[in-house]
């Protein structure tokens, strides 16, 4: 049935619009338990649904590299989150070696979960540290304290799981001192992979309003750009390399779902604020109304229990051109450090861009590959919108 | 044609504010001139931007039949005048048109600046004044101090002032009678050749230029053969009529009559305020007195933000022009800012009512420099630069001196205040002439003062260091000799066309670092650090640095941030670009008006 141009996604993306609280920082979609209209158990059997019903739109999985429960917070569901990672493992024909990653936050996992989800199939998880330190921790609004991240940590190894610790910097108030005893701390985890993010304050969210009334100071960029330099210099010395803008991990630990957003490859979304990527000929398949000339597909799924669960959820969709598709692969290739390849550059007809980028030292080309300099990782806005707008 | 004893030419004067407009209204609607249903606030300012503003900018000439109380009907025609300084010749040559004026003022503010120059600009043409006292509903109305400050200020016998309020009306029939009975009727020689005064004009995309005009001898009817005396252009009279305040046409205008003219042409260059039309064959042989040119005080620079918006430009100031011959502009090219052009105002205010309109009606987004005045420098070679532009002026090497035009400035301030209006305009050059008291509450203060000084943000900081209560009014007196310099900025070692200024030496190091200060919180941090320097010819003055930006990046991005992410980086970009980028730094509209902003 399935046209032959049709790239099938072979990554999986589930939103578990589920959080205990709001963390002060987030402009996530998620909701509170009892403000969801089902049970966590009839939540587990919508996603599911949703999943499948894409099957009979066409665009079942043939079969699947990654597959990746995040939120929200996917653990809130207990045995559930387990349910729900091999249904849709069993669903999608997941590969004997594929990547299976659930996001975490330290107060929700305990032994017995994690060794039951990795029955269940799951390789990976991402736990939200976000920092080490209580009274940053309380800022943000997170639910735990620093020792509990530390435990989780070592139960998510002791289960044979691959760990991955997201961290924050740049925090109002942090210090250098701060953040380099945040750094420290994570460390010991022996982590095999970690995520760096400086804060950045969303729109709409209660910490970027205690900062805006000046209750809160902003951090200073120059700060931060140290901070930055500084988690890159302590994590090589650990064996972490930077692969990504924001990411690092031990050869071979890189996150495979990751990787593929930032290569082009389609993935499906499920859930309701989740987001998928369809080619073109997957699209019109599943039956949305695609023009010749466009290269690929965005959809984000309504962020709301009601329009956003059944099996035909509301979507939003964007449709970007064959260029477009194009310069977003090469945009987005360049947060990667390998970066992109001349064939890549001349498809996305921007040459001539990067030639300039590398005149102002945010790029260099060696090997037929350009890629992104230690200077261009902190200016990384310059790159990528300079790329994407073409000029 | 009307016998000239049943005519009576008035205007409105009064400081902004104190209600001219509005009971120009109210003796619309008394003397059924407008219905009511057809009734509009400030019926006589056609221009958006006059209501919304509470302006008049173009002058205008209504006739109204009155039924006065002697049983007799009177032809009033009702002259509207500028009401800003910007416009005094315009004003004057309204007033030219009149026998008579009623002076409005403010039955709460009193006697204010304007009110001074008005009445003494009616006064020295010789009309009756009719002081009216208006406002006289408001709570804090005091018609008794306004009635002495009249007397005590303008020297005009004030114990028979009309008191009115334009808003209900009152006092309004009291006026009309006043004007009736006091203001005398036109006089004028019915059988000598046509003398008509030019007063206003404005374009019609039809009918081509319309004049106002004020029949001062003989008489004008459709058909004749006129010369328009300035600019010695004869042309035919295609219709003439009044104004009520739809154009009705008329077989002619006689004696003391005020009308329109319409004559096919389509140049308003040739059809200038002040001039005098006269008959082709056998006419007069003298203008009508006090005619001149319009002469721009004024200059800036306008530049479209977008540079293929030029032609769009040019074509809009053109049309502007149509209605506004004051108006004058040449082409300008700046490294910075691409193609422009150098334009001429009457005054500040006149700019930013062209600025308002251009963006407003034509759609234009446009940058402007910071205003500048005619500099006149002259060369050790012993000749004379016009300086329109700072780009204009002379090397320092070949520079000998430099005159820069003067104006006599009048405040008028409470006593409380006077110490703060010293203090200000020594800041701003100005040389005290004299002080006199109009009254307890009422100080007049007269100043002789650089016109660059008090279009850099004079008028605000003189109503702020007053709270407000402060008026002001200026003449332009010529020019005096001066020590002027041009100042560069330097961005990144670039000199930016765009931001150099002429300045007066003592002030040139004061302003040069709080400027660079300014320019420094303005721009943004770029990639590479950019330095900013002020420099007279090649001396560097003062420096700042803006540091070069270390970070910027959106670090987090998974499937659900890529569409989102880039649209933030979209926006990004269209903030830069609606920036100026000279060479390789990204400059913010704002900073081409800092020097304005600059207060040392």
């Amino acid at each position: 049935m399935s046209d032959p141009g049709a790239t099938l996604p072979r990554h999986v993306y589930v939103h578990v619009p589920l959080c205990r609280s709001k963390c002060s920082y987030c402009d996530f979609f998620s909701l509170t338990p009892d403000r969801l209209p089902v049970t966590p158990e009839g939540l587990v059997d919508a996603l599911v649904n949703q999943a499948r019903a894409w099957a009979e739109r066409g665009v079942a999985p043939a079969g699947i590299d990654t597959l990746y429960v995040g939120g929200g917070t996917p653990t809130m569901l207990g045995d559930g989150l387990a349910t729900l990672v091999s249904a849709l493992a069993i669903w999608a024909g997941a590969e004997p070696d594929a990547e299976i990653t659930i996001e975490a936050n330290p107060e929700s996992v305990t032994p017995e979960l994690l060794e039951l989800l990795a029955m269940a199939g799951v390789t990976r998880v991402s736990l939200g540290v976000q920092s080490l330190d209580d009274a940053e921790l309380a800022m943000l609004g997170r639910a735990h304290v620093a020792s509990r991240a530390i435990a989780a940590a070592t139960w998510v190894t002791e289960a044979g799981l691959d760990l991955s610790v997201d961290l924050m910097c740049g925090l109002p108030g942090q210090s250098a001192a701060d953040w380099r005893r945040t750094l420290d701390r994570a460390v010991t985890t022996d982590a095999d992979h970690m995520s760096v993010y400086p804060l950045s304050l969303e729109a709409g969210t209660p910490l970027a309003a205690v900062v805006a009334v000046g209750d809160a100071a902003e951090p200073d960029p120059d700060v931060v750009a140290d901070m930055l330099l500084e988690a890159a210099a302590v994590l090589k010395t650990t064996g972490l390399l930077r692969y990504e803008t924001a990411n690092y991990a031990r050869p071979g630990h890189e996150s495979r779902h990751n990787t593929a957003y930032w290569t082009g490859a389609p993935y499906l979304g499920v859930g309701p604020g989740a987001h998928g990527m369809l080619s073109a000929a997957t699209a019109r398949e599943a039956g949305f109304i695609v023009a010749d000339g466009i290269g690929r597909v965005r959809y984000a799924i309504a962020c709301s229990a009601e329009t956003g669960l059944g099996i035909m959820p509301e979507v939003t969709v964007e449709l970007l051109d064959r260029g477009e598709s194009a310069r977003e692969d090469a945009m987005l290739g360049l947060r990667l450090t390998r970066g992109i390849d001349d064939g890549l550059a001349t498809r996305a007809a921007v040459t001539g861009v990067l030639e300039g980028l590398a005149a102002d030292g945010l790029v260099v080309h060696a090997d037929g590959r350009w890629a992104t300099t230690e200077r261009g990782w902190l200016l990384g806005n310059e790159v990528f919108s300079r790329v994407w707008a073409g000029e | 044609m009307t016998d000239p004893t049943l005519i009576r030419n008035f205007s409105i004067i009064a400081h902004i504010d104190h209600g001219k407009s509005t009971l120009a209204d109210r003796v619309l609607q008394l003397t059924h001139t407008v219905a009511d249903r057809d009734m509009q606030e400030q019926m006589l300012d056609s221009m958006d931007i006059e209501r919304e503003r509470g302006i008049t900018i173009k002058a205008q000439a209504v006739r109204v039949m009155y039924d006065a109380n002697d049983g007799k009907t009177y032809q009033l025609n009702l002259i509207d005048t500028p009401g800003h300084v910007d416009f005094t010749y315009e004003v004057s040559r309204s007033l030219a048109a009149c026998e008579g004026v009623i002076l409005v003022v403010d039955a709460a503010q009193g006697v204010e600046a304007q009110t001074v120059a008005n009445a003494l600009m009616a006064m020295n043409a010789g009309l009756e004044i009719i002081p009216l006292i208006n406002k006289i509903d408001l709570p804090a109305a005091d018609p008794e101090r306004v009635r002495h400050e009249i007397e005590e200020g303008l020297a005009i016998a004030a114990d028979e002032a009309v008191l009115a309020s334009g808003k209900t009306g009152e006092g309004v029939r009291d006026a009309l009678e006043a004007v009736v009975r006091l203001v005398p009727h036109p006089v004028g020689d019915p059988h000598a050749p046509l003398k008509a005064l030019i007063f206003d004009s404005y374009f019609d995309t039809y009918r081509g230029v319309v004049a106002l005009i004020r029949v001062v001898d003989g008489s004008i009817a459709k058909g004749m053969k006129v010369r328009l005396m300035a600019t010695s252009t004869v042309t035919d009279v295609e219709e003439v009529g009044v104004r009520r305040p739809a154009n009705l046409p008329v077989e002619s205008l006689g004696v003391g009559e005020v009308g329109y003219l319409i004559t096919g042409l389509k140049d308003p260059a040739l059809v200038k305020v002040g001039d005098t039309v006269t008959l082709a064959r056998h006419g007069a042989t003298e203008q009508l007195p006090g005619y001149r040119e319009a002469k721009p005080m004024v200059f800036t620079g306008l530049f479209p933000i977008d540079g293929d918006q030029y032609p769009d430009l040019r074509d809009a100031l053109e049309r502007l022009q149509l209605n506004d011959p004051a108006l004058l502009w040449e082409p300008e090219s700046s490294h910075a800012l691409g193609f422009g052009f150098r334009v001429g105002f009457l005054g500040l205010l006149h700019m930013e009512v062209v600025k308002e309109r251009l963006e407003r009606e034509f759609g234009l987004e446009l940058l402007a420099t910071a205003p500048s005045v005619e500099y006149h420098a002259f060369r050790t070679k012993g000749d004379m630069v016009v300086v329109h532009s700072p780009q204009d002026m002379p090397d320092p090497g070949h520079l000998d001196r430099t005159e820069e035009p003067y104006l006599k400035v009048t405040v008028l301030v409470p006593p409380d205040y006077v110490g703060a209006v010293m203090e200000l305009s020594d800041q701003r050059r100005g040389t005290f002439k004299d002080m006199q008291y109009l009254s307890a509450t009422t100080v007049e203060l007269h100043y002789e003062m650089p016109l660059s000084e008090l279009i850099m943000d004079f008028f605000d900081q003189l109503k702020s260091r007053t709270k407000g209560y402060a008026s002001l009014d200026y003449e332009y007196i010529g020019y005096r000799e001066s020590n002027l310099v041009k100042l560069d900025i330097l961005l990144a070692g670039k000199a930016v066309d765009a931001l150099s200024f002429v300045v007066h030496r003592d002030k040139a190091y004061a302003r040069g670092k709080v400027l660079t200060e300014k320019l420094r919180e303005i721009i943004p941090r770029q990639m590479f650090e950019v330095p900013i320097q002020a420099a007279i010819g090649a001396k560097i003055i003062s420096r700042e640095t803006v540091r070069a930006m270390r970070k910027d990046v959106i670090a987090k991005c998974y499937g659900g941030d890529i569409s989102r992410k880039r649209k933030l980086l979209e926006k990004q970009k269209a903030g830069k670009k609606r920036m100026k980028s000279v060479g390789s730094v990204e400059i913010p509209q704002e900073a081409f008006m800092a020097i304005l902003k600059v207060d040392e």
